[in-house]
């Protein structure tokens, strides 16, 4: 499925652990847990274990969204883009109603729409297949020990500050208020509606695939997969309040090691906003998306490295390494202008019932197409 | 190599995050920047028409 270079065990073959950075991981993850709860904040050590299982279920099931678009844009297969509805599916049958009945205490994750959305979705998606992973992917094969995603993952972060400046004056293009399902349908309605619109989807892919006689059924790998990664979604909108997110992290990450390094980023207008000023001025660790990043990393290495030696392979040419620096840093200035990534934008998005996360969809999957053209002038195939 | 670079990024970024919580006030519950008024994206940005 994800064609990043990870080592993962054949069938039938002995797997010997690794036993130096399963313990790391392990290690690592216990220690940020205790600081949490040494702070009081059981939340916040619940948001960095679902953030471990995610990073153990996706290496397992091998559920890559880039790998899936771009089979079904090449061969017009649509078995892993209806695996990545399922998740949503899910993940919806939660947050759409107690986002709705329980305001004060949970919302949905909602964006604008309007050309920074489209502008930014279109732009991730072009990095997505040159990164050769998307926000979930690139943060489990890094973490899983692929030393290319880990140039990705700079990449991205350093786009995500480049974005973040950028946000701003694109949203000064105009746009229209988020469009919830539920404000018009309500708590179940909106759920109906959310529900009929992935159905619709999936049946669109499926008859696109049975056109052009690929498969679109998807394998147990997804489906299982799938059920699972949703069920954590909501594990993490139970313990944070808010859906999944990834690349908010990612932004303040990159905004501290600038703000260290002497760049002071106090003064630029996305950095004013009340949310971005607060993760800037406050632990990394009281942020939410940072939290299950951090789980998700980890939870994939001792994933790898449970099932054989971690990060033991080579590291791949240097042109695929500059094509895993610009889609991450492509990918990144997306995120921001395209308020998230494909999980924070699309399967958070439509599973808040918010129509900002199908027109997401639609702008990276075109995106996409224009990314797998411009593989091969970094070494990598169309498919 | 691949490894070394691994251990490397770990452990420096384990010690960074360590060394930044606890140089850092204690804020409370972790937050999203949707918690905060005004917020319209995961992000924190304001909605159009409040701009």
């Amino acid at each position: 499925m994800s064609t990043v270079t990870l080592a993962t065990p054949t069938a039938g073959a002995t797997t010997k652990i690794d036993r130096l950075f399963l313990g790391l991981s392990v290690i690592a993850t216990a220690i940020l847990v205790t600081l949490v709860l040494l702070d009081h904040q059981p939340a916040s050590g619940a948001l960095i274990l679902v953030g471990f299982c995610l990073g153990i279920a996706f290496f397992k099931a091998e559920f890559s969204y880039t790998a899936a678009w771009r089979r079904f844009l090449t061969r017009g297969e649509a078995g892993g883009m209806i695996g990545g509805l399922i998740v949503i599916a899910v993940a919806a049958v939660a947050i759409v109603p107690v986002a709705t009945l329980k305001p004060q205490f949970f919302g949905g994750a909602i964006a604008p729409i309007g050309p920074s959305l489209v502008i930014g979705a279109f732009t991730f998606g072009v990095g997505m297949q040159l990164a050769n992973g998307c926000g979930s992917g690139t943060l489990y094969t890094a973490g899983a020990g692929s030393g290319r995603m880990l140039i990705a993952l700079l990449g991205f972060i350093v786009g995500c500050v480049a974005g973040s400046l950028s946000l701003p004056t694109f949203l000064k293009l105009g746009g229209i208020n988020p469009i919830l399902a539920s404000a018009s349908f309500g708590p179940w309605g909106g759920l109906a509606v959310t529900l009929m619109s992935l159905a619709l989807v999936a049946g669109v892919l499926a008859l696109v695939a049975h056109a052009r006689g690929g498969n679109y059924r998807p394998s147990r790998n997804y489906v299982f997969g799938g059920i699972i990664i949703g069920l954590l979604c909501i594990g993490a909108f139970a313990a944070g309040g808010h859906p999944w997110s990834v690349t908010f992290g990612y932004t303040v990450w990159g905004a501290k090691i600038a703000t260290a390094l002497g760049f002071d980023l106090s003064h630029a207008a996305f950095w004013q906003w009340p949310g971005p000023k607060h993760a800037l001025n406050s632990s990394i660790l009281s942020d939410t998306s940072s939290l299950t990043d951090f789980g998700v990393l980890l939870g994939a290495m001792a994933a790898a490295a449970a099932g054989g030696s971690f990060a033991s392979a080579k590291w791949p040419p240097a042109n695929s390494l500059v094509a895993a620096l610009i889609g991450g840093l492509l990918m990144g200035w997306g995120a921001r202008l395209g308020f998230g990534c494909n999980i924070g934008a699309f399967v958070s998005g439509v599973a808040s019932g918010s129509l900002h996360g199908w027109v997401w969809f639609a702008a990276a999957l075109a995106g996409s197409a224009l990314g797998i053209r411009l593989r091969p002038l970094f070494g990598l195939s169309r498919d | 190599m691949m490894r070394k670079v691994y251990l490397a990024v770990v452990v420096l970024g384990l010690a960074l995050v360590v060394m930044q919580h606890l140089a850092s006030a204690s804020s409370g519950r972790a937050v999203s920047p949707e918690d905060f008024a005004g917020a319209c994206a995961p992000c924190g940005a304001p909605c159009p028409v409040k701009q």
